[in-house]
């Protein structure tokens, strides 16, 4: 007996001598063997038995081999139940009778039992695979589930990130497919402290989950780095070494990045393998093109990664175009790419700014053929407003009933080493904007600190007067003066006392900042405030504008603010 | 799309051609072509002459290669790129990390 | 004629090897089952049903080619064929053949099985 797989095998022949015959040979290859003497019973016991293979006779009574091979095969569904007709058929045309029924391949009597062993044999390789086939496609479908539902999962999780966001505000518009995540594009927006709007753009190499892998960290450090008040740079610097660390060689993020100052009216940009930004310019009907001057996010260690940014003027209307590389490779039915000749054309010939990112967008459209809107479409135009406006427009609503504590105070030293290396602004600012009805203030509030700030530091600390600045060669040398001072520091501090008070209506919050300086003869103050300040002729007369008071202490090197706020509607009271 | 290796100076180059599009159904050959070379070269070239145009993948694949062969040590210089596959690699700023002729 | 003839007797040893002890039994199956087609092959003949003459005689052409019957084989295909032409005409003096020939097959297999 030879060692072979045991197979379960139906042997079905009305011939009782033929019948005994098969059943020895099949039974002597080491096989089961059930029996069956016509075609009904055929059919009976291959629904009681589920064999491997079916030996089946053509002619036999009650029912033929061919009509209980079609039925059998019929009932078998997707499941391979190879049939081999036994027949002393010698003709071409019933053997091909034997074919159409659904068999698999005939037997002539008679018997030779070196062949049928080969057949046998044949067949249980065809099973094997087939199992092997099915069980694969089965897991496939399950993996395929799997995915769908993980997608759905990350997709949710990913909306609730990045719609943390103010994509919404009047003077973005932007086109993003639904699943673009899984496209690898993401599109963020927020407003920082300072009330510049920041938004990027950024496109992940590859598909699926892992292009959407990396836009959860980029989303998270885009939205909290920009709510604490950090600058593009330090942002794209930290999203740069988090893509790096945590996405593998070969996946990265080519993206672009603006920061637009509704109040100098500047957009700061950077990008990094995105294709030519354009900024529209309304008055003339004129673009200038941003290249990409960088190397993708994710590419470079943070000692390599550069985030040198381009400073451009923006009056109001102008407005800024980002894109990932699908609106320049939206193919139409002719297998044609949009092109950058085709996007630039239709900048040449448009002539309101208004409505030139509905003209692209259906420009783009109408090119691939409305039916199949191409999934890859991001786009987004940044304009630029007036900054009253948006701020009305956008009511930066205080949902917060009251949460944080009513009345508290704390001092923080910033001594050389920090001054030198780190903002403490954004630090500080967190905090402030956990006062209840404070972050609807939170852009008067920056301006406050940061001017603050930056007196103590320059004229206290570094002992920089501030009139070098009133011409154009002073104030390069100013800045010259100020980076040496600053590497060179070795001793004074900065002391930033922050007091909030609150009753059932209002809160009062208290900031004072010492420093390390030499200060100045306090009765000045009084009389002459803008002589004091002329520097920028923003400085002091600024923090008087925003807040309730100020007033120099002690030897003119402390200075005290208050701001005084309702809590109902978030007014500042005079 | 079919992407051949062959190597040159006792083996101290290797020499990778692309041939039509490059993009990530080229993956798996494009690795076992620097991969499966068993030499250590320290030069490598990517011929780009018979490539038609590559995607930000085929950039994730050099950047592979790049890695491979020595990360910012490695030598990998990308020749005879025409005018889209030049494009292509300008946009992403990679003559920073490869000689691109 | 001898038994060489009505039997193959290489093919017959195999066939032993195959069934070993259940030898006897597969050659007394094949003798009852044969004895039921002649008198199907008789009663087609009487009647001239065609089709029942064609199938039987389709049925023990397999069957004794696979008990190494050569000649019976090749008697029934006759007859087979016969019946597919619907040729009944010769039939008798065929059947009358395979009769004849059927014996010899008997008495040479039951010799083999010592009865």
């Amino acid at each position: 007996m030879d060692t072979v797989e045991p197979l379960k095998i139906l042997i079905a022949d009305d011939s009782n001598s033929d019948r005994l015959l098969l059943k020895a040979i099949v039974q002597n290859q080491g096989h089961e063997v059930v029996v069956a003497a016509d075609g009904l019973e055929t059919i009976e016991v291959y629904t009681r038995e589920k064999p491997d293979i079916i030996l089946l006779d053509a002619l036999m009574p009650r029912m033929d081999g061919f009509e209980a091979a079609e039925r059998i095969k019929a009932m078998s569904g997707e499941d391979f139940i190879p049939i081999i007709f036994l027949t002393s058929l010698k003709e071409a045309d019933s053997l091909a009778l034997c074919l159409e029924a659904g068999g698999d391949d005939f037997l002539t009597k008679p018997y030779n039992s070196v062949i049928l062993k080969a057949k046998i044999n044949a067949f249980n390789r065809m099973l094997k695979m087939h199992h092997t086939l099915q069980q694969q496609r089965d897991q496939i479908i399950v993996n395929n589930e799997h995915l769908i539902q993980e997608q759905e999962v990350a997709k949710r999780v990913f909306d609730k990130v990045a719609h943390a966001g103010c994509l919404h505000v009047k003077n973005i518009n932007y086109s993003l497919s639904p699943l673009a995540v899984f496209n690898g594009d993401v599109l963020l927006a927020a407003v920082k402290p300072s009330g510049k709007i920041a938004v990027l753009l950024g496109d992940f190499t590859g598909h699926g989950l892992a292009a959407a892998i990396g836009a959860m960290p980029l989303a998270q450090t885009f939205y909290s780095m920009n709510a604490k008040g950090f600058g593009m740079k330090e942002i794209l610097q930290e999203i740069n070494s988090k893509l790096k660390d945590i996405l593998p060689v070969g996946v990265f993020c080519c993206a672009g990045m603006m920061d637009l100052d509704l109040r100098e009216k500047t957009v700061e940009v950077w990008n990094g393998g995105l294709p030519d930004c354009f900024l529209y310019r309304q008055s003339d009907l004129s673009y200038e093109v941003l290249p990409s001057c960088h190397l993708p996010l994710g590419v470079l260690s943070p000692k390599d990664f550069s985030c040198e940014t381009q400073m451009l003027e923006m009056l109001d209307g102008d407005s800024l175009f980002m894109w990932s590389d699908g609106i320049i490779e939206a193919t139409n039915p002719a297998g044609e790419m949009f092109g950058e000749q085709r996007l630039k054309t239709v900048f040449e010939e448009h002539r309101s700014a208004e409505t030139l990112f509905k003209e692209l967008e259906g420009r783009v459209n109408s090119f691939i053929g409305g039916s199949q809107r191409d999934d890859d479409l991001s786009v987004v135009e940044v304009v630029m407003v007036d900054k009253e406006e948006f701020e009305v427009e956008n009511v930066l609503s205080n949902h917060k009933s009251y949460q944080g504590p009513m009345d508290w105070g704390m001092s923080y030293d910033v001594r050389p080493d920090t001054l030198r290396e780190f903002n403490p602004l954004p630090v500080l600012l967190q905090i402030l904007m956990d006062i209840p009805g404070l972050r609807s203030h939170s852009g008067e509030i920056y301006t406050v600190m940061s001017e603050l700030y930056s007196n103590a530091l320059d004229h206290g600390v570094l002992d920089l007067d501030s009139s070098m600045k009133s011409s154009t060669k002073g104030f390069a040398e100013y800045y010259q003066l100020r980076s040496k001072r600053l590497g060179e520091l070795q001793e004074g501090y900065i002391r930033i006392t922050m007091d909030y008070r609150g009753d059932d209506s209002n809160g009062l919050l208290t900031v004072t900042v010492q420093d390390s300086g030499k200060g100045f003869d306090i009765s000045m103050q009084t009389d002459n405030d803008y002589k004091l300040d002329g520097y920028s002729g923003r400085g002091l007369p600024l923090l008087k504008s925003i807040c309730n008071s100020v007033e120099y202490k002690g030897g003119g090197n402390e200075v005290e603010v208050k701001f005084q706020w309702s809590y109902n509607d978030s007014r500042k009271l005079a | 799309m079919s992407i051949s290796a062959k190597t040159s100076g006792n083996g101290s180059e290797l020499n990778i051609s692309i041939e039509g599009r490059f993009d990530f159904s080229s993956h798996q050959e494009f690795r076992k072509a620097y991969e499966e070379s068993g030499m250590a070269p320290n030069m490598y070239v990517v011929d780009m002459k018979e490539a038609t145009y590559l995607d930000s993948s085929a950039l994730g694949m050099l950047l592979l290669l790049r890695d491979h062969a020595g990360g910012d040590e490695a030598q990998v210089s990308i020749v005879n790129c025409n005018d889209d596959v030049k494009k292509i690699l300008t946009i992403s700023n990679f003559e920073q990390l490869f000689e691109i002729h | 004629m001898s038994d060489e003839k009505h039997l193959n007797q290489a093919a017959l040893s195999d066939l032993k090897d195959i069934m070993e002890d259940d030898f006897s039994l597969l050659v007394t199956t094949f003798i009852d089952d044969s004895i039921l087609r002649l008198s199907d092959l008789t009663n087609a003949v009487n009647n001239g049903d065609a089709d029942l003459l064609r199938e039987t005689a389709h049925s023990f052409k397999g069957s004794s080619g696979n008990i190494c019957a050569p000649i019976l084989e090749s008697l029934c295909n006759e007859l087979e064929s016969m019946g597919d032409g619907n040729q009944l005409e010769g039939v008798p003096v065929y059947l009358a053949k395979v009769q004849q020939e059927f014996t010899c097959v008997k008495s040479a297999l039951e010799s083999l099985i010592g009865k």
